[in-house]
């Protein structure tokens, strides 16, 4: 379909419709969804006029709650009702439980290793919860902007590992939601920074939310926001503070650590309020129970500086990453609801000798900033003027070697998308297999760095040892996923995986969510799929036939124009009937004819860069 | 169509001396064209074509941007393999690098901070004299065998910058 839009940016043949998009920031303790509207990125409201949507879930027997109410129920009904999910997404029962805190969930196994919390509704998993989260949000775009939306761009910390960012995708899925693109948090917040105030230099981005932290280093060019290094710590934020000052209390009040959940959420209920009160307050009175005592601020940035600190030092070290100095970054933007706390701002001034920026909310800025990639990555900005984004991975790929190592492949901080390949031979005779793990850490060994995933690449020829080469080839796309391929060279043996993480759903588990969530709504399904194929079938043709007007001349011959043209009319044909299988099977055809086509018009746009040089001379030295 | 070599893709004649601001522009500028998101909406093959080009434009930007990939990347253009890791005779500059590990280890064992940054700086000078020295043989054949001496001690003290670098990750905790 880009077809049309490789070589002549922003013209349309047909100019259509604006195409809803929207950008999503699912958080740790407030989800936002913001759209572009007249020209301008801002959050939408629900019917009560309230952006922020509390990333709460309450389940009842029969229906869901999400928001407020749920939020308020927590202590009342906390075994149903789930708080601050995203600490949860792609990790396993074994890594929850080092989150070091007491939840108030029953968790149960499933299928796959990720922990499923015990409702009235059955075992949820994280990802079912998040996905709870997203269809409110998707539903009150639509209301709000009157119409299906094409796809969201949905944030996800930095420092997400692939295990993390997979499950954000999953969630989304499972709501419905066309994912256009994952966004780092940080990387958004500077969009909606660099539109305002069209900034040009080097950034820092120090995100602290309810449950992540991340610092990012960018540096803005003329639209191109490309980030240098990231970091960060995807269990510290806000609810730390909170858990803080809960443990203050518990201390000081000589009670029992080991509280029932609706107490433990009361809890933190109590403590979450005095840490927004000493935001504007030199000191707060703190009652729990018959207990009451003043907690002031200084006290509290003493129970907190561990954290903070914690978070200082991932900045000088995403600062060293990007091979810069702390004098050199023009400006500091304050991310994420954690930021309010006084101290947080006054120690972040202090690290980097200047005043951060707090002039965008920075609760809205991130969904700010996703809704106006989202706009982009929609296509509705064809200008040539459109804002570009480089992002990297936060964290090392590898496999692990002999030993028990870990063999980085592509290093934390490396631009992507990426594709690096690394050799490895058999170190027995006649071994006829291999196993592949696939890692992601700094560390060396590989008990320290989170396991993704493992393959085996069979069918070896005989050989002595050291003879095979196996070329092993990882490739990140532009949502920081990893897909991991094998291939023994002289036999060309091959074996490839998507990476599943290891406590990503099942497939089978995401087929049978994903026929739960549709039941209902099945006798819609046949006719929406309908008017999807069609739709992608006219945007098809209307590309073949713009591309071909121009470039069809030159770039194919009389036989392979023909080709296209046929399949083209028989596509035509097909979209008067209502056979959306055969659409959708011809759609296919068509652009399978169109490949070689659109390959070749692709070489021409890294050409037509390089300002108008002769072909003959760029392509080999 | 060939696969155009790192240099011809930003339209550079091989050299070892580049202007990394004028690398820098080119290459986003190119990465406009080609990267993924500008075609999100497109078809599945679109995609993966846009992803192929983007990472070998990346991986090309990578390699000019550093000096020893770039030095190894044009002893390589001559079509001799370089394996990445060899036993080197050159006795002199690895007496010299066992100096400096040394003396790191001690700044290590009295978390000597400013001696760190004393310490890089020489480092830099050590790479910026070696680059110089490497500038200046590259493309001539007599010299080859200097050449590719010089690449391998520039990989050496690119890995001793990772060190540093690691030590002071070390002395922040």
């Amino acid at each position: 379909m880009a077809l049309l839009q490789i070589a002549e940016p922003g013209q349309s043949p047909q100019p259509h419709q604006r195409r809803l998009a929207v950008g999503i920031d699912l958080g740790t303790t407030n989800s936002l969804v913001a759209a572009l509207r007249s020209g301008l990125s801002e959050p939408l409201a629900d019917a009560q006029g309230q952006v922020i949507l509390p990333s709460a879930v309450r389940y009842h027997a029969d229906r869901v709650e999400v928001g407020e109410s749920a939020k308020l129920a927590a202590s009342a009904d906390p075994l149903n009702t789930v708080l601050s999910v995203k600490r949860l997404m792609g990790r396993g029962l074994s890594d929850v439980k080092q989150l070091g805190e007491q939840l108030p969930y029953r968790f149960v196994g499933g299928e796959s290793h990720m922990p499923f919390i015990e409702t009235v509704q059955g075992p949820k998993s994280p990802v079912e919860v998040s996905a709870d989260i997203l269809k409110v949000l998707r539903q009150r775009a639509e209301a709000t902007l009157g119409g299906e939306l094409v796809g969201a761009v949905i944030t996800v910390p930095a420092y997400f590992d692939d295990a993390q960012r997979q499950a954000t995708k999953d969630a989304a899925k499972l709501a419905g939601l066309n994912v256009l693109r994952l966004l780092n948090e940080p990387t958004a917040a500077a969009m909606a920074y660099g539109l305002d105030q069209h900034a040009e230099g080097l950034v820092a981005i120090y995100d602290l939310g309810g449950g992540t932290f991340d610092i990012s280093i960018l540096r803005l060019t003329g639209g191109v926001f490309e980030v240098l290094a990231t970091g960060g710590d995807s269990a510290l934020g806000g609810d730390d503070f909170d858990h803080a000052i809960a443990g203050w209390i518990i201390e000081s009040a000589g009670l029992s650590a080991d509280l029932d959940p609706g107490a433990q959420r009361n809890l933190l209920q109590t403590a979450c309020a005095a840490k927004e009160a000493l935001t504007d307050s030199a000191a707060v009175e703190v009652v729990y129970g018959d207990w009451k005592a003043q907690l002031t601020r200084e006290a509290f940035n003493a129970l907190i500086e561990p954290m903070v600190a914690r978070s200082l030092k991932a900045c000088r070290r995403a600062v060293r990453d990007s091979g810069i100095e702390l004098e050199d970054v023009h400006a500091v933007v304050m991310v994420g609801g954690s930021t309010r706390v006084p101290r947080v701002r006054e120690a972040v001034a202090e690290a980097f000798g200047r005043q951060p920026l707090t002039e965008i909310d920075p609760d809205q800025v991130v969904a700010i900033g996703a809704a106006i990639q989202a706009d982009t990555l929609a296509g509705n900005k064809r200008d040539g003027g459109e804002l570009l984004l480089l992002d990297v991975i936060p964290l090392s790929l590898g496999l692990e070697t002999m030993g028990g190592l870990m063999e980085k492949v592509i290093p934390r901080n490396t631009t992507i998308p990426v594709a690096r390949a690394q050799d490895f031979t058999t170190y027995k005779d006649g071994q006829s297999a291999m196993a592949i793990h696939v890692l992601q850490g700094e560390r060396e060994l590989i008990s320290d760095c989170r396991s993704l995933a493992r393959f085996e690449l069979r069918g070896i020829p005989a050989m002595v040892a050291g003879a095979a080469k196996i070329r092993v080839t990882f490739q990140v796309d532009a949502d920081g996923l990893l897909s991991v391929s094998a291939r023994e060279l002289g036999s060309g043996v091959e074996a490839s995986i998507q990476v599943k993480p290891s406590y990503g759903l099942t497939d089978g588990e995401i087929a049978k969510m994903l026929k739960d969530s549709f039941q209902h709504a099945n006798d819609d399904k046949v006719a929406r799929v309908l008017r999807e194929q069609q739709v992608d079938a006219q945007r098809l043709i209307e590309a073949v036939q713009a591309a071909l007007e121009a470039d069809g001349e030159r770039l194919l011959d009389a036989d392979e124009r023909m080709v296209i043209e046929l399949q083209v009319q028989e596509l035509t044909e097909l979209m008067k009937g209502t056979d959306g299988y055969a659409i959708e099977q011809q759609t296919k055809r068509l652009s399978q004819v169109t490949d070689a086509f659109a390959a070749r018009r692709m070489d021409l746009t890294v050409k037509a860069a390089l300002s108008g040089r002769n072909l003959n001379e760029i392509e080999d030295i | 169509m060939g696969i155009p070599c790192h240099f011809a893709l930003f339209e550079l004649q091989p050299s070892f001396r580049l202007d990394l601001e004028q690398l820098g522009a080119r290459y986003r500028e190119l990465a406009r064209g080609v990267h993924p998101d500008r075609f999100a909406d497109a078809s599945e093959r679109e995609q993966r074509l846009a992803l192929e080009q983007s990472a070998r434009l990346n991986e090309a930007y990578q390699t000019l941007k550093s000096p020893p990939q770039r030095a190894r990347y044009l002893l390589a253009m001559g079509g001799r393999e370089l394996p990445l890791e060899v036993t080197v005779h050159d006795p002199e500059f690895l007496l010299q690098q066992m100096a400096l590990r040394e003396e790191l280890e001690d700044l290590q064992d009295s978390a000597d901070l400013a001696g760190v940054a004393t310490f890089k700086r020489r480092l830099k000078t050590a790479q910026d004299e070696l680059n110089e020295s490497f500038a200046a043989c590259w493309d001539d054949a007599a010299q080859r065998e200097q050449a590719e001496r010089l690449m391998r001690r520039m990989q050496f003290l690119d890995k001793l910058t990772y060190e540093v670098r690691q030590l002071e990750e070390r002395l922040d905790d």
